[in-house]
């Protein structure tokens, strides 16, 4: 087959650029009437890619809700997904598609933390709004002018409610064993603080994910006869030191975070390893209905954080749009019109069609989505987040208390 | 669309520098570095770190070069009898230590949250011409570097290093340094894989260590691979022929209809795969080929390669 040569080869590569310019640049000439596009990046493929399938399904629910109510303005929005491949390099390429040829108003979705910080300068940059569902406290610290609005509640606020929901439980001796990532030593800092300070001792161990046997951390662990285990990983990793723990035969209580003790581990491991494990998930309050809504909609019995943020990335900049009273449609409209549609003295509503009437009739209008109560300090952190606390009970998540 | 372009353009000529430090290293000198990352990785935070405590860019350019040639020469000093897919894992291995180093050193790299607010260079004064300026300058550093690699390996150097590569007792019986040729060759790929990085690192303005993954390392293997792994124009097409094929399947998987967002996803990277051993079946050599360089002296022309062919892809030439 050597009678291909250099000539048609190349040929042929400029042939698919060509095809590939061509059926873009007919896309971006946008006009009244077109759709508004609103980006996400989100995990779909790679090591972060648990919640991406949920992640992408949910704002669907969300751009069929708007558009179904007539859309922003008379406009239809447009989702438009693109993989962050878990790698902050794919994920700038992936930014600059959404912004320089999609013209999308908002990015919404990123979620690891290392992600995040790699496409923000882009987008405030580019003037497009970047709502994210990462943790890491430094994110809303960059310059970002105020396009940053981050609906997870930052590792400070979810270590402390961790640490004194341990307290609450009765624990005395704290040992936390988490990867290292950007929070892992903040959030030893934090609960060993709490428990010092409620009169017990803390100490925590760092160690490396993507190992296939945890057992001399686990070890490590228990040298120090903990009573309460403070579990700050992934899925993959928790997963593996639950069930080191379960062979050390530790009995003590376990805690975790809503990224790595959730539905997708109590599937991955048996019953009785997770027995008993506690999760804190980032919610809103325990008788939602717009959670209770999304979960209907999606067909599942229940839902993972991360996916709420998405749904409400999606409506909230819808929202923000259909206030605007400049009635253009652009990055910085969101940013000036974000906080205006989801605090403040207006009708209180967690229906997403009724938020968008509301908004449309020109009164005032504070939405409150399945993820929280959005709403925004001014640099951008979400306030008031509530924290459902969970145990695994028989290999399903049941609620304890909410808070 | 013009913005996105320039932008991706721009990308391509990170690629190539790295794809040229391969060729260099692999292709020509027949050492598998499938560290490259690291060395990526090295260069930017070298450039990062010192640009960040107030050094001059063009300073922080040459040092990340440095730095990287210089931890590129010691690595391959301690596994210099090492070959082939020995030296290949070897590497894996360093580039995989450098970024647990980068994540743990969080006194100097501020651990996994990377750092923000790189300067770039010129960027306050250039305002939107930034992007075009950077371009420019991305490729006249890839013009620069394959002109004097392509006079470099041209040179008697080029010749002893294609002897080191295709049998390395022969070229020692004929009085050559092994060593000295080995350590040059992974010193100069490792240096531009640096200064790679730091033309990276002050054009995003951001880098962290899951930047830094060995996805990137396979990419430009893969770059290379089609191009024609020991030539240097086959670095510089493959590594636009790559960088085309990652985003032209952005557009068209997003056309296929009836898939969701993951399907999308991964038809993406199944397309990359499938274009990739397409290639491999219709072109193995790459769109370049392995030529017989001659010596320029004149003399009779050397007949052709007996070996032409029959290299498997992580062939160390023995």
């Amino acid at each position: 087959m050597s009678n291909l040569d250099r000539r048609t080869f190349l040929q042929a590569g400029l042939g698919v650029g060509g095809l590939m310019l061509s059926s873009s640049l007919s896309r971006s000439w946008a006009q009244q009437g077109d759709p508004i596009k609103i980006g996400l990046i989100i995990p779909l493929t790679g090591a972060t890619s648990q919640f991406g399938a949920t992640m992408g399904q949910a704002a669907k629910i969300a751009e069929a809700e708007i558009n179904g109510a007539g859309g922003v303005r008379g406009r239809p929005v447009q989702i438009v997904i693109e993989d962050d491949q878990s790698n902050p390099e794919a994920a700038v390429r992936a930014a600059h598609k959404l912004i320089d040829v999609d013209k999308v108003v908002s990015i919404g979705g990123s979620y690891a933390s290392a992600v995040t910080s790699a496409i923000a300068p882009l987008c405030w940059e580019g003037k497009t709004a970047l709502l994210t569902s990462s943790g890491a406290d430094s994110i809303t610290k960059l310059p970002h002018q105020g396009y940053i609005f981050r609906t997870s509640p930052t590792v400070t606020l979810q270590g402390t409610s961790v640490g004194k929901y341990a307290v609450e439980l009765g624990g005395k001796r704290m040992f936390f064993l988490g990867p290292q990532t950007p929070f892992a030593q903040s959030y030893i800092d934090i609960t060993s603080a709490i428990f010092k300070a409620a009169g017990g001792s803390g100490g925590g161990l760092i160690y490396e994910d993507k190992k296939s046997s945890y057992r001399s951390e686990v070890d490590q662990a228990l040298k120090e006869s903990p009573d309460v285990i403070v579990l700050g990983g992934y899925v993959p990793d928790t997963s593996v030191v639950l069930k080191d723990l379960y062979r050390a035969g530790y009995t003590g209580k376990k805690l975790g975070f809503s990224f790595g003790i959730n539905d997708a581990l109590t599937k991955a491991v048996p019953a009785e390893v997770s027995e008993g494990a506690y999760s804190l998930i980032p919610s809103a309050a325990e008788n939602s209905e717009a959670y209770k809504r999304l979960i209907g909609k999606m067909g599942r019995p229940s839902l993972d954080s991360y996916s709420c943020q998405v749904y409400d990335h999606v409506v909230l900049t819808s929202l923000a749009l259909a206030r605007a009273s400049s009635g253009e449609a652009n990055g910085t409209a969101v940013r000036d019109n974000l906080r205006a549609i989801s605090a403040g003295e207006g009708k209180r509503t967690d229906d997403a069609v009724e938020a968008l009437k509301t908004v449309i009739s020109g009164a005032q209008v504070n939405y409150d989505g399945p993820s929280g109560p959005l709403e925004f300090a001014d640099n951008g952190d979400v306030k008031g987040v509530f924290f459902r606390y969970e145990q695994v009970q028989a290999g399903k998540l049941t609620l304890r208390k909410v808070g | 669309m013009i913005s996105y372009l320039i932008f991706v353009g721009t990308i391509a000529g990170f690629y190539s520098l790295l794809s040229l430090g391969l060729v260099k290293a692999w292709g020509q000198g027949g050492l598998v570095n499938l560290g490259l990352v690291g060395f990526v990785g090295l260069g930017a935070y070298t450039s990062a770190l010192l640009s960040g405590a107030g050094y001059p860019i063009w300073i922080d350019w040459i040092a990340a070069s440095a730095v990287s040639a210089a931890v590129g020469v010691a690595l391959c000093f301690v596994v210099r009898n090492l070959r082939g897919d020995y030296l290949a894992i070897v590497t894996l291995g360093f580039a995989e230590i450098l970024r647990l180093a980068e994540t743990n050193e969080k006194w100097l790299t501020k651990g996994s949250d990377g750092i923000s607010g790189i300067v770039a260079p010129l960027k306050n004064h250039l305002g939107d011409n930034f992007a075009v300026f950077y371009l420019v300058l991305t490729w006249v550093l890839v013009g620069i570097v394959a002109f004097v690699l392509n006079w470099l390996l041209r040179s008697p150097f080029g010749r002893a290093l294609r002897a080191v590569r295709d049998d390395e007792q022969v070229a020692a019986v004929a009085g050559k340094s092994v060593l000295r040729l080995k350590l040059q060759a992974f010193g100069i790929g490792a240096a531009l894989s640096g200064l790679g990085g730091a033309l990276y690192a002050h054009f995003t303005s951001y880098i962290a260590p899951d930047v830094f993954i060995t996805q990137l390392t396979i990419y430009i293997f893969l770059a290379v691979t089609v191009g024609g792994y020991t030539r240097l124009a086959g670095a510089v097409i493959g590594s636009l022929a790559l960088i085309a094929l990652l985003e032209a399947t952005r557009f068209v998987a997003a056309l296929v209809p009836g898939l969701d967002a993951v399907q999308i996803a991964s038809l993406r990277e199944f397309a990359i795969a499938v274009t990739l051993i397409l290639v491999m079946q219709l072109r193995p050599d790459g769109a370049f080929r392995m030529s017989n360089e001659r010596s320029g002296l004149g003399a009779s022309r050397p007949g052709p390669d007996a070996c032409y062919g029959k290299k498997a892809v992580l062939d160390d030439g023995t």
